[in-house]
């Protein structure tokens, strides 16, 4: 009994730890594909202490967990006292309100967080940028709070209240009681509790990834950020070094405290004062330590006298320095000592438009596609340009000028193309018989390949490829054809693997799936990196023909630093190298000399005229029609569609049917056994 | 004057928590009965909230499901903690939570690299001449990921009630005739009830409200409420979003309600 007990348990750790072995071992992996081990290397510890902004981030969690749980420790240990001594009724009251955050879901927390400081911040006080470090703080010590409270509670109760009375009647004033008495007493409970809501805070996602917006951002939300998309290695190397450290942390602390048992049993009244005065003095050190942080980062991060200009873009979307190509930010930042650019990412036209349209956050640049330029420019969204500011627009070729095919924005007002490009099929060469592709679109909705299919994630891409294969217009209002797209796009979802836009990526590269719609440029970065990736484009059923271009939203705060950062990507030689990496077409003609060749010379990223007459613009739609649409893909994407009889749905409901009872019986058999018990008493 | 010192001691919290906790449940509130667009009085969220009922039942189902094996795997490991030496106790202790203070979704990408079709399990398979399995993207899998990522919560909260039992309650059972099957039936388990109650509570709260796990390891069709939660408050529908918020929280509270009525009314709170 006791020996499977033993074998049980070793197999339940092993258990828990197999994905961190992984991790760790990925760590040391020259490839960058976790699930082969092509040789050891630490390059991605020496590429990890070179990453600043990787280090940025790490900083940024410490000091909120530093300051929240300052914040927690004070607050929360006044108010302890004063709950212990509220009348009963009271007390029972505040607690249950201290029991909600513990009790909520913690995405519920992060929402509702969230809709306040959005409804608070920019609604009721007009600022747009309501959602900031200021508020992230709130929000950990919100949920922080309770930690502290509920652990020195108990410490109050178990505390002889006569001892205080004894130390008043000795002539110490209120004050000298709480800190001569109580303080020592209760000490314990606050340190647990503060440890407590240092861990959470150091660690939360959820609530966090709701809350923030993109003045600050913490180490667990990039993590989010990188895992959407192909996840750097370095952060395999940062989560060893964690993990050892907060292991090296639990094992000091275990044995600092199992030290001091033992020698409290040995000599009791000696040397008991001393360890607690050791202790006591290593706790204000450490408060003291991280109080000094917090406070020095504090100031360092408010006293920045540069600009800081937040551009917002496509993942992927702008050369880095990685393989070889210029890192364009870094070149911008030297070429401008002033500003300081602040980057982040979207993986969609419709997640970029909610995200200004929710509220909340200020950003300077960005890039959408077209017809999301005209639906921004409907509902003045996007700021009008100053073109003296960006001389080198007159690179740009004619043709984006045309208002004849710049229909998005017919004026040249309001944006400054970035790139094009078209959207086609990916699909592996070593699974896909190319005979198939005949079907064109009609082929991610073959059963030949399902669960092996990828589609796209965001609306007006998904609802073009159903267009284009029910040969409707991709540019209708007309609301039986949108059904009719949705009944086709309900119909795929059987043989979808997943929904995906940066996620393509890993999945398409390492053979998890073997068809995909994407963009053609994002595809020769993954052909790429697996030879065996062919992109092919349905020329019979027509294409979606894209322009991305720089605007300002009407949120900006630095007009005109973001319309520096857009004079210098119209560079040519700058827009060149970046398309080095990126793969895409350039709108101007003259980055081709700054191009690699294959690039230049190929048919995916530059398709030959006669090919690019197939293919469609997304033209601007009513609002009401874009709304909807959105609407009804929600729908596709969140509602089960013809609850299949698949064997594994009804093994499930039965085994859940079966626990559902066993556990019901037992809770209600236990019940009647303690109602009986008591009945008895 | 003691009385009215606590009252000032607590005031400053009290309105913190009003501020930050309940006030924004109102604003969810808010935000659940109004038109995205026009901002005006409607009822329509809540009537949209019917197409998502079954992806509600989906998932605490699966919630149901890993809170259950999760108790069945973290029993014995938290009666096996709970009887060992003082030193091995707080180390084994230690190394339950450990997994907890580590990025959750760097260890389920883990999972995912682990059981991909061509992940390393099937790899390894693949080596050995073995056909692979057909793990990712299953409820299974989803429900192991949940498993995986709440045990912690279940072990602990175990071992600190199963730890307080009295050894003399056993020695007395014993010595009284018991069978070891019976001293666990009769003593054991039903004093360590609150803290299967707590675990219980504990795995399921978080199991059920969990937008990250279903997206990794599950497919298209085991989409969970709280992805698309986040779905719609990321997406330009945050309103609906809000009304199936409060639909979560609501069942939460209930659950959490009924859970402990059948625990004991003691210090219930956290035992992390």
């Amino acid at each position: 009994m006791k020996r499977t007990n033993r074998i049980f348990t070793v197999l339940i750790f092993i258990f828990l730890y197999i994905p961190m072995a992984v991790l760790v071992v990925a760590s040391f992996n020259t490839g960058k594909n976790i699930t082969v081990f092509e040789g050891f290397t630490l390059r991605q510890y020496a590429e990890l202490f070179r990453d600043e902004d990787l280090l940025a981030l790490l900083g940024n969690s410490l000091l909120i967990a530093v300051l929240s749980t300052l914040i927690c420790v004070g607050l929360g240990t006044v108010a302890a006292v004063g709950i212990h001594n509220l009348k009963p009724r009271m007390r029972k009251a505040v607690m249950s309100l201290t029991n909600i955050p513990m009790t909520n879901p913690d995405i519920v927390t992060g929402i509702s967080l969230s809709l306040l400081f959005v409804f608070v911040g920019s609604k009721m006080m007009g600022n747009d940028n309501s959602l900031n470090f200021g508020t992230l703080l709130i929000a950990h010590v919100t949920f922080g709070l309770p930690y502290v409270i509920l652990n020195v509670m108990p410490k109050l109760h178990q505390m002889d209240s006569s001892l205080t009375d004894a130390a008043m009647d000795l002539g110490c004033t209120p004050m000298q009681s709480f800190f001569k008495v109580t303080l020592p007493e209760i000490m314990p409970g606050i340190v647990t509790g503060g440890i407590m809501a240092f861990t959470m805070s150091l660690d939360d996602f959820v609530i966090s990834y709701f809350v923030i917006g993109f003045d600050f951002v913490t180490l667990p939300v990039e993590i989010y950020t990188y895992t959407r998309k192909a996840i750097p290695p370095k952060i395999y190397a940062m989560f060893t070094l964690l993990f050892l450290l907060i292991f090296g942390l639990m094992v000091a602390m275990n044995l600092m405290q199992l030290r001091s048992d033992r020698q409290k049993r040995s000599k009791r009244a000696v040397s008991d004062s001393k360890s607690k005065r050791i202790f006591k003095r290593v706790c204000a050190g450490l408060a003291a330590l991280a109080l000094v942080i917090g406070l020095g980062s504090f100031i360092g991060m408010t006293r920045q006298d540069k600009t800081v200009l937040n551009v917002y873009n496509w993942g992927m979307n702008i050369a880095d320095g990685s393989d070889d190509t210029m890192d364009i930010i870094a070149e911008f930042e030297r070429q401008n000592p002033d500003i300081d650019v602040r980057y982040s990412t979207y993986d969609s036209n419709e997640a970029l438009y909610s995200k200004l349209k929710n509220g909340g956050v200020t950003v300077d640049v960005i890039i959408p596609s077209d017809y999301m330029i005209a639906r921004m420019i409907d509902e003045g969204m996007l700021l009008e340009l100053n073109f003296d500011n960006i001389p080198n627009y007159q690179y740009v070729d004619e043709i984006f000028k045309d208002p004849n095919t710049r229909t998005y924005d017919p004026e040249n007002k309001y944006a400054v193309p970035y790139t094009w490009g078209t959207v086609g099929i990916i699909y592996n060469t070593k699974y896909v018989d190319e005979a198939d592709l005949a079907q064109g679109w009609g082929i991610l909705w073959d059963e030949k390949y399902a669960d092996k299919i990828l589609m796209i994630d965001n609306a007006r891409d998904a609802f073009g490829i159903a267009q284009y294969l029910l040969g409707y217009s991709v540019n209708t209002t007309d609301h039986d054809e949108l059904l009719a797209c949705v009944e086709k796009l309900k119909e795929q979802k059987s043989v979808v693997q997943q929904y995906v836009m940066d996620q393509i990526y890993t999945t398409m590269e390492n053979g998890e799936a073997w068809l995909a719609p994407y963009y053609a440029g994002d595809a020769m970065l993954m052909m790429d990196s697996n030879p065996d990736l062919a992109f092919y484009l349905p020329q019979d059923q027509g294409f979606n023909l894209f322009t991305d271009a720089m605007c300002i939203p009407s949120c900006a705060q630095e007009k005109e630093a973001a319309e520096r950062f857009i004079n210098f990507m119209t560079d040519p030689e700058i827009s060149g190298a970046n398309m080095d990496y990126i793969c895409y077409a350039s709108p101007i003609s003259e980055a081709k000399n700054y191009m690699e060749e294959y690039l230049a010379e190929s048919e995916v990223v530059y398709p030959p005229t006669e090919v690019q007459a197939k293919g469609t613009a997304f033209n601007f739609l009513p609002e009401e029609v874009s709304r909807e649409m959105d609407q009804l893909f929600m729908e596709v994407r969140s509602t089960d569609t013809a609850e299949g009889g698949g064997t594994e749905d009804v093994i499930f409901l039965i085994v859940l049917g079966a626990l559902a009872v066993a556990g019901v019986a037992f809770s209600v058999s236990s019940f009647v056994k303690k109602v009986k018990r008591k009945t008895k008493k | 004057m003691k009385k009215n010192n606590a009252i000032l001691l607590s005031t400053p919290y009290i309105l913190w928590m009003l501020a930050f906790t309940l006030i924004p449940l109102g604003v969810v509130a808010y935000y659940a009965v109004t038109d995205p667009v026009t901002g005006a009085f409607t009822l329509d969220n809540l009537a949209q909230l019917r197409l998502y009922m079954p992806v509600l039942g989906r998932s605490v189902g699966y919630s149901i499901v890993s809170a259950i094996i999760c108790l069945l795997l973290g029993y014995p490991v938290a009666y096996y903690i709970a009887h060992r030496g003082k030193v091995a106790q707080k180390m084994l202790y230690m190394l339950v939570m450990l997994p907890m203070c580590m990025s959750f979704l760097l260890r389920t990408l883990a999972w995912k690299g682990l059981l991909d079709d061509t992940g390393i399990i099937n790899n390894f398979l693949g080596l050995l001449g073995l056909p692979t399995l057909r793990m990712v993207r299953t409820p299974g899998a989803v429900i192991m990921g949940m498993v995986y990522n709440y045990l912690p919560y279940m072990i602990l909260p175990l071992y600190s009630t199963i730890v307080k039992i009295d050894r003399r309650l056993i020695e007395a059972a014993e010595d009284l005739g018991c069978t070891p099957v019976q001293v666990f039936q009769k003593v054991t388990l039903p004093l360590s009830m609150p803290g299967i109650f707590t675990g219980i509570t504990m795995v399921f709260v978080p199991a059920v409200s969990t937008f990250y796990i279903s997206q990794k390891l599950g497919s298209a069709d085991t989409s969970l409420i709280g992805d698309v939660i986040e779905r719609f408050f990321k997406g330009n529908n945050m309103n609906l979003g809000a009304a199936l918020s409060l639909v979560l929280m609501v069942l939460v509270f209930v659950c959490t309600g009924i859970m402990n009525r059948f625990g004991d009314d003691e210090e219930g709170g956290v035992v992390v």
